[in-house]
This record gives structure tokens, C-alpha cells and sequence, in this order.
């Protein structure tokens, strides 16, 4: 199988074209600070060097996108007390394991004992429900709206097959109540977003409407190649030159403007809005997260085990709220890199690949040699 | 359980289950009655996935997966 029009989304003189056009878009003296909403376009930005392709007065700054840097302590807290007082197979994916906890982090509780186990999909969680009948499977659930259909489907095979052993603590977040907390925010000035193109598979582009009508900013839906990226940037600088303001798609030959609405219904039927979630460094936010719903209630793990509904405070040191609302840089914070590093992160940004510390320690060293000269 | 089948946990290629990112899946066989359809990666690497949101599938579509389920149809971003 060859990947025929994907060498094309990385062809470099298309793109070195594209940053021509980019640079004979912007005004002189403006300085433009464009949002990356996903993390998942943080490290695409950092893989390929797409801030070196841009002129000096084109910021891109980190938006809150990545699942794992938005979970707070006392969720992990919950998860490991979850993992460890009761007589279960405690389920998540890869990342999650190595998020810190108020004292250590589900791979430290592994070791310390508990089973707790990776798996790639819930689906995988639920097969080993199946294949373990006397014992009790939890599915760890993070994500935004792109992996919340997977662990509706999954909900919706449990309860079908009849597997009574398997279960959700569900932390399943939503998109548009961070970005809406972050416009609201005083300290911080956007010129545009480059909307998640995975995410709007799912929700479509209507969900971002209120950017342009309420806050008057650009919105344009993008894939994850170099060219799609910077192909948004143009698209971005164009509407900002025009003196327009909309949700465009990049993205089209794979996202629907509608999104995709049997995911939607399956979601709607599975879960429902929390009254509010705490997310990490952006503290509480109304109805931005995801329980089950009253007829799934049987599946949650919360009510079948109880959690102890643990809170606490981000470490001091730890700055990943002002880099998740992009206010600062990941190599401005006051950790980065000495106390922080992927290998013992104190932060969630540091953790996941898609974070955007864990993205510029790895590939970000150039970007700030070229700033700091 | 399928452990290594997507060996991307780490800082250098990304994760595909963690993060926001969906891959690019071939259809090689369907399970019409369980909604599953056997997929294949680029590499070669096989898995189960939920196809119940994109329906219809045909063995030789191309589908976008993220955490095991597909939630877009993508035949126009690759060829065979």
C-alpha cells in the first residue's frame, strides 16, 4: 500500500512555496499569535519544523489539545486508589500511566503491585473482560470528543454481549468549554485558531461558529501533514488581511462540515455532561467533561467501586497551566527541562508526546536557538 | 491484548491512542454481524476495529482509526 497523496502533503519546495505565500500575506510590524488547538498539531509543528518556515512575526502558540496534559492529580489519585483497593485489572492507555500523581504515578503503582495494564483501544479492555470472567476490568477513559466514540461503542458491545465484569471511570472531556475559557481570559491575545482536525471528524465545524461570531477570530479546521498546517496558516493570514472572520475546513477531504452523526448519537445515548470538571491548570470548568449516562450507570466504575473524589493542587514549580493556555513557552517555565523532563516529568505537559513540553524538548532545540539569538 | 501491534508510545513518533490522532487503516475483512472489520496499517499491522459510525464498509476501503474505532471514512488520502 502505497501512501500516494500523502508524499504530497510533505513535499518540501510546496512547502517552502507555501511559506512564501505566508510571508507576502502579513502586514510589517504586526505581530500575529495563532493557536494550535490539538496537540497532535503541536508535534507535527515540531516534528517538521514548521515554525522555522514561518516569518518572525508569525507565533504559534499551544492550546490546551492534549488528553493527557489536561488530567488533574486527583483523577490520577482516584484511578490509582481505584487500581489498588480493590481486587481488579485496572485499564489505560500508554501515556496515561507515566501522568504524576499527588504522590506517584500508575506505573509506580504497577510496581507497587496493582494491576494495571496498557491497552491500545477500550475495545482491548473489554476482550480481556471477556477472557477474565472472574475478574472485575476497569477502562481508564481519557480523551476528547475523538476517542469518546470508541468508549461509547465499547459501552454500548458491554452491555450488549452481556459482559458484567467490565466497567468506565470516565474522563472524557469536551473541546469548546476550554477554548471559550480561554478567549475569556485577560492575559491572553489570539489572532486565529487552527481548529483539531480529529476532533471535528467527530463534532464537525459548527461547534466552533462562536469563535467568529462571539469573539471575532478565524477558525480554520486543519490536518495534521506539514502542508495542511501551514496551508491553514495561509488561510488563517488571508481572512485576518480580508478582514474576515469564519470556520473554514481545511481539512475537507476527511472532515464533514455536519461531523459524523452516528458517533454523536452514540455518544449522546452513552454519556452525559458533567456540571463541571477540573482540568489541570485551567482549574474548573462547567460542563466541559463527560459521565455516563443514567442508563449506562450500571457500567460506571465510579458508582460500582466508588472513588474517594480526591483534589489537589498542581505542584508549585509545576507552570503547565500558563502553557496550556499558551501564555508562556514550554521552555519558560521555571522547570523545563532541569526538574522536568519526559523521563521524570512533573508536569502532564511533559508526559505525552502531544504535549507541548514533551514536543519541544524533543524536537524544539533549534526553534529556540533561532529566538534566542 | 494486543501489545506491541502499534509500538508509538514514545516521545519521538507520538501516540495514536493518547493523543488526537487518528491512522490510516485498510479493510481486509468484515464481521457484518459483530460491526468489526479486520484492518491493516501501512506496516502491515493488523487489528479489530469498530466500524458501526462509518457504515457501509467494503473490504479495500480506507478508514481513519483512532483507539480501535473508525470514525472517518479516507479513501481520498491514499491509493492502493
Amino acid at each position: 500500500m502505497t501512501m500516494r497523496y500523502m508524499d504530497e502533503f510533505r513535499d518540501a519546495e510546496l512547502g517552502r512555496a507555501l511559506a512564501g505565500k505566508i510571508l507576502g500575506a502579513v502586514e510589517p510590524g504586526r505581530h500575529y499569535k495563532v493557536m494550535e488547538v490539538c496537540g497532535g498539531h503541536t508535534h507535527s509543528i515540531y516534528k517538521y519544523g514548521i515554525d522555522d518556515l514561518l516569518p518572525e512575526n508569525v507565533e504559534l502558540v499551544h492550546g490546551p489539545g492534549c488528553p493527557v496534559c489536561v488530567i488533574p492529580m486527583g483523577r490520577v489519585d482516584d484511578g490509582i486508589a481505584l487500581a489498588t483497593e480493590n481486587d481488579i485489572i485496572f485499564t489505560c492507555f500508554g501515556d496515561m500511566m507515566r501522568v504524576p500523581g499527588s504522590e506517584k504515578t500508575l506505573t509506580e503503582a504497577k510496581a507497587d503491585g496493582a494491576d494495571i495494564r496498557m491497552v491500545y483501544s477500550p475495545l482491548d479492555a473489554l476482550r480481556l473482560a471477556k477472557q477474565q470472567p472472574d475478574r472485575e476490568v476497569v477502562f481508564f477513559a481519557i480523551g476528547f470528543e475523538t476517542t469518546a466514540p470508541s468508549t461509547a461503542l465499547t459501552l454500548r458491545r458491554a452491555r450488549a454481549e452481556g459482559v458484567t465484569n467490565f466497567s468506565c471511570m470516565c474522563n472524557h472531556v469536551t473541546i469548546v468549554p476550554p477554548l471559550r475559557a480561554l478567549l475569556d481570559s485577560p492575559d491572553l491575545r489570539l489572532d486565529g485558531f487552527i481548529g483539531p482536525g480529529h476532533v471535528s471528524t467527530v463534532v464537525g465545524c459548527r461547534p466552533f461558529e462562536f469563535i467568529p461570531e462571539d469573539y471575532g477570530k478565524p477558525v480554520v479546521v486543519a490536518g495534521f501533514e506539514p502542508l495542511d498546517i501551514l496551508h491553514a496558516i495561509r488561510m488563517i493570514l488571508a481572512q485576518l488581511s480580508d478582514g474576515r472572520c469564519e470556520v473554514e475546513n481545511q481539512y475537507s477531504r476527511v472532515v464533514p462540515y455536519e461531523g459524523n452523526p452516528a458517533a454523536l448519537k452514540v455518544m449522546s445515548e452513552v454519556f452525559e455532561l458533567r456540571p463541571h470538571f477540573e482540568w489541570r491548570g485551567l482549574g474548573f470548568i462547567s460542563q466541559s467533561a463527560l459521565k455516563l449516562s443514567d442508563a449506562y450507570a450500571e457500567l460506571d466504575a465510579e458508582q460500582r467501586f466508588g472513588v474517594p473524589g480526591v483534589r489537589v493542587a498542581d505542584p508549585k514549580a509545576c507552570q503547565c497551566g500558563e502553557v496550556l493556555k499558551g501564555v508562556i513557552k514550554p521552555y519558560e517555565c521555571k522547570v523545563f527541562g532541569t526538574a522536568c523532563t519526559p523521563e521524570h516529568a512533573i508536569g502532564t505537559c511533559m508526559v505525552s508526546p502531544e504535549g507541548a513540553c514533551a514536543a519541544y524538548y524533543n524536537y524544539g532545540r533549534f526553534a529556540r536557538e533561532k529566538e534566542l539569538v | 491484548m494486543s501489545e506491541g501491534l502499534f509500538p508509538s508510545c514514545d516521545h519521538t513518533r507520538g501516540c495514536i491512542t493518547c493523543g488526537d490522532e487518528a491512522i490510516r487503516m485498510r479493510v481486509v475483512r468484515i464481521d457484518a454481524d459483530r460491526e468489526l472489520a479486520l484492518c491493516s496499517e501501512e506496516s502491515g499491522e493488523r487489528a479489530s476495529v469498530e466500524i458501526a459510525l462509518v457504515q457501509p464498509v467494503a473490504a479495500g476501503d480506507v478508514l481513519l482509526v483512532h483507539a480501535g474505532t473508525a470514525i472517518a471514512h479516507a479513501d481520498g488520502e491514499v491509493a492502493a
